[in-house]
């Protein structure tokens, strides 16, 4: 296979990204900020152009500048990573207008899912259960529609994701001002104002479903994700698959998951993200995230499939190279993301030299990292440092593979959450897969 | 053979309209080299050098070049030479040294600039943006092509400043 990718990502994503082209014989060039000149993924690629200055305005996230970029180094595709560009749908439409290859789904895809009303009212369409929502006008109305849900009820934005731009009602004395700051917030942070209610589920786990589609009507899911370890609803460990699930309840998923990629005619990775109530029994459908994600690893794992080559080659045409009977899951992986931030401190980012560095090296494990010894960990992004993935037969031994793993990475320099990843693999908690989403903050915030 | 400066002359209006960086004659003791902007070649620091001619350097078509061999990023931290400021690029662009194909350049070595003289465009998707010396003073040397990508913080031009 010929052709040259920008990668328009940085930290250990520019890296797999680098790694699955370079096995497909496609030629990168990297876009780098001025604080990212000297990094793995810059010795990597075949060819760096620096975009601009550190702040992500200037560089990662400046539309005009990439695509010049690529242009200009005879690139014909963009592979945005995650984050940054990959979710908005301005970008991949400027690349289609220059004659790139967006390496992410179709623009009209993204902006369907990048409303979450419009992606609830889709699902909710189609039959996928949804917890009981919906949005109003007036304030007698949404007062009615908190009633009908039952408090207490969450506020979000149309516009945001990730936990970004939501708000708890506990009553209804509280309703009318949470409404109009939820609002203006959001206004505010995503440009549009809308919002909506849901009922707000406590005890659940995030389970998410890993979709594939190609650009020929052909659509797989690959199983499901457990991301319920969190702190304020960032990721911090993921796993495959998820043990708690009943079957009824992991078809339901899947299939859900897959009617959902079938009404956009989805192409692209994807991943169909829910809640599920373990002592209800019930599925709610939160939102689809239109790109590759940073835990796709312990899919890799259990599957076999290579995630961003398949990605990689859908993009450019082709036609899948495997059906939904060929997808089998076999054993347990554990991803731990180890990140630049202070468990003393509230996990508060803390970049700094990192002056020894020594990932553990034996059967059972991935690591993937962009992080080397000596390398000066920037202020200007992201935490994340690495990945540690540990493979097992099944979960208990996927746990002690990456227990024995993390006791023996070694890092110095600046705090990491290398501790905290410790802890949480050894709480009785975790041991029985009973953590639900707000586990990991009660546990550091009762500490504190 | 002998060229006289009729002859000199047609031979540059011929490479004016040729893509080219580098021209080297010989013949005998006749030695004729043509070059746009960039570093001297490594031998032609010869009484005999015909210097870089302005039209030449103008014309050269204002086109991004498609296809970029890939090689490692042009932005190397260049120590300039004693006593010059370098005039970076504030952005990822193309590189033009001429207002528009076919005027002369807005410097040339040798030329005064004032802070606020131009001394070349960035091209930004469309958006052309103009580079601004930043300093006074003399320029000493042109480090970009007319045409190439330069990278955000690129050496553009080299200015010995004028107290």
């Amino acid at each position: 296979m010929t052709g040259r990718v920008f990668v328009a990502n940085r930290g250990e994503i520019a890296v797999r990204i680098i790694e699955a082209c370079a096995r497909l014989g496609l030629e990168t060039v990297l876009g780098v900020s001025t604080a990212d000149r000297d990094t793995l993924g810059a010795r990597r690629a075949d060819r760096v152009v620096v975009l601009g200055g550190p702040r992500p305005a200037d560089s990662y996230l400046a539309q005009e500048t990439v695509v010049q970029a690529a242009l200009s180094t005879g690139c014909t595709a963009v592979h945005p990573g995650y984050g940054f560009l990959s979710e908005r749908p301005s970008f991949a439409r400027l690349c289609a207008d220059n004659g790139l290859t967006f390496v992410g789904p179709d623009p009209s895809a993204m902006e369907a899912l990048g409303d979450k009303l419009r992606a609830r009212e889709l699902a909710e369409s189609l039959g996928v259960p949804v917890s009981p929502g919906g949005t109003a006008d007036s304030l007698a109305e949404v007062t009615a529609l908190a009633q009908r849900i039952g408090y207490p009820v969450l506020i979000k934005a149309a516009h945001g994701g990730g936990g970004r731009g939501m708000k708890l009602v506990d009553s209804p004395a509280e309703l009318a001002a949470a409404w109009a700051v939820a609002s203006s917030e959001a206004l505010a942070a995503f440009g549009d104002g809308t919002v909506f209610l849901e009922r707000y589920v406590r005890d659940a786990k995030h389970v998410e479903v890993q979709v594939l589609g190609d650009g020929h009507g052909h659509r797989v899911h690959l199983g499901e994700r457990e991301c319920s370890v969190q702190y304020r609803y960032q990721k911090v460990v993921e796993e495959a698959p998820c043990v708690a699930l009943p079957d009824d309840a992991r078809r339901l998923l899947h299939d859900s998951a897959l009617r959902i990629a079938d009404a956009l005619d989805y192409r692209s990775l994807g991943t169909v993200e829910f809640l599920y109530d373990v002592e209800r029994g019930q599925l709610s459908f939160l939102e689809v995230n239109p790109r590759l994600q940073v835990e796709h690893p312990v899919t890799e794992a259990v599957t076999g499939v290579d995630l961003v080559r398949e990605q990689l080659l859908v993009a450019l045409g082709e036609p899948l190279s495997f059906r939904q009977d060929d997808v089998h899951v076999r054993g347990h992986a554990i991803e731990a993301r180890v990140t630049a931030q202070d468990p003393a401190q509230g996990l508060r980012p803390s970049p700094g030299p990192v002056k020894r560095w020594r990932p553990p090296a034996r059967g059972g494990l991935r690591f993937d990292s962009h992080v080397v010894e000596d390398y000066a960990f920037p202020p200007f992004y992201d935490a994340l440092m690495g990945k540690l993935i540990a493979f097992g037969d099944d979960r208990a031994q996927a746990i002690d593979r990456l227990g024995t793993g993390l006791a023996e990475f070694e890092i110095a320099g600046l705090p990491t959450s290398k501790d905290l990843l410790e802890r949480i693999v050894r709480e009785p908690a975790f041991l029985t897969g009973e953590v639900t989403t707000h586990w990991l903050t009660d546990l550091l915030e009762e500490a504190a | 053979m002998d060229l006289d400066l009729e002859e000199l002359a047609a031979v540059i209006e011929l490479l004016d309209k040729a893509d080219f960086t580098d021209f080297r004659y010989e013949k005998g003791d006749l030695r004729i080299a043509v070059r746009r902007g960039g570093p001297p070649l490594a031998d032609d620091a010869t009484p005999r050098q015909v210097a870089p001619a302005r039209s030449a350097v103008a014309s050269t078509p204002v086109v991004p070049s498609p296809q970029v061999a890939p090689a490692r990023s042009a932005v190397a931290p260049t120590a300039p030479e004693d006593g010059t400021v370098l005039i970076r690029s504030g952005m990822l662009g193309t590189f033009y040294r001429s207002p528009k194909p076919g005027d002369p350049p807005f410097v040339e070595i040798g030329d005064k600039v004032e802070t606020d003289s131009v001394v070349g465009i960035v091209e930004v998707m469309k958006l052309m943006n103009s580079v601004a010396a930043g300093v006074a003073g003399e320029v000493t040397a042109v480090h970009a092509q007319n045409g190439d990508l330069v990278e955000f913080d690129q050496p553009l031009i080299s200015v010995r400043p004028i107290a």
